[in-house]
């Protein structure tokens, strides 16, 4: 049966490429993209334990982490929209007016 | 062949876990930012069979209607909104960042040391508790019935003031995002 060390792997896996993806893409999409690949390697984690110990809890947990991830591709997706309007791009390397 | 499927079938997670990785492999090469929407399609159901291939149930349908049925397409209308035109105008298109370097350096110098510390418990012996079936898994659907049970009991009993915070920060999202994408003369 599935061992919690396999799921932790793969958790962490997903993680990492997530942490690369936000490191080296340059399109602000797939940086949030990256992001929700990240919570989602952390709701994996959640489950895992939540099954581990018997207890919902951490799928209650990971529910609501799935909610706050909806909260930010929203907020996150306005953001890129207002950014294309103003400056016309959505490569992060073109937004640098707070580098000094 | 029916060996195969067997062996499939008793490993479901690591096969759903395996495709998933290899889809956010993908998704985070892909150039197009079209293909890693899809390729972030196909990583978000493998993850949601991931769910369901650890007995939560409930979570895994909901991952599929709020990533699948939701996300995603929140996202394809951004890459239809914004993409297009400007990947047109610049033909020569680096993908990656190459001045981050360091950054790029200490993180993952940041993520071994966090293999490192797990690395006995990743690489070394099995725990002796695996994650066991349910006896009560054989009873098909009614575990679908009391996951939902318990989730929501968790969810509504123990953890209800995190719940109602939540509802709070998804009005303001709401309201936030609104304000921020609408346009100007408005």
């Amino acid at each position: 049966m599935v061992s919690l060390n396999s799921v932790l792997l793969i958790s962490f896996a997903l993680f990492s490429i997530g942490v690369a993806g936000v490191l080296i893409r340059r399109n602000a999409l797939v940086i949030l993209m990256c992001v929700e690949l990240m919570l989602n390697a952390a709701n994996l984690n959640f489950i895992a334990f939540a099954r581990h110990s018997g207890s919902a809890s951490g799928q209650a947990f990971a529910l609501l982490v799935m909610g706050f991830a909806a909260a930010e591709v929203a907020v996150g997706l306005a953001l890129v929209v207002a950014l294309y309007r103003r400056r016309d791009t959505v490569q992060v390397d073109d937004i640098n007016l707070l580098k000094g | 062949m029916e060996h195969l499927l067997e062996t499939l079938g008793r490993n479901m997670f690591g096969v759903f876990g395996l495709l998933a990785l290899a889809g956010a492999a993908f998704m985070v090469a892909a150039r197009s930012a079209v293909h890693s929407v899809l390729a972030f399609l196909f990583t978000m159901l493998c993850v949601a069979g991931c769910f369901l291939s650890l007995e939560a149930e409930f979570l895994g349908v909901a991952q599929i209607l709020v990533y699948a049925g939701g996300i995603v397409v929140l996202f394809l209308f951004v890459v239809m909104l914004v993409e297009i035109s400007k990947f047109k105008q610049k033909a020569k298109l680096e993908v990656f960042q190459t001045q981050s370097r360091i950054a790029v350096v200490a993180v993952l110098a940041g993520v071994a040391a966090f293999a490192g510390v797990f690395r006995n418990a990743i690489f070394g012996p099995t725990s002796p508790e695996a994650l066991v079936l349910r006896p009560e898994l054989a009873r098909g659907l009614d575990v679908a019935k009391e996951n939902a049970q318990a989730v929501s009991r968790g969810l509504f009993a123990d953890y209800l003031l995190p719940f109602e915070i939540l509802s709070v920060i998804l009005l303001v999202a709401l309201v936030g995002a609104v304000v921020l994408a609408k346009s100007e003369r408005v």
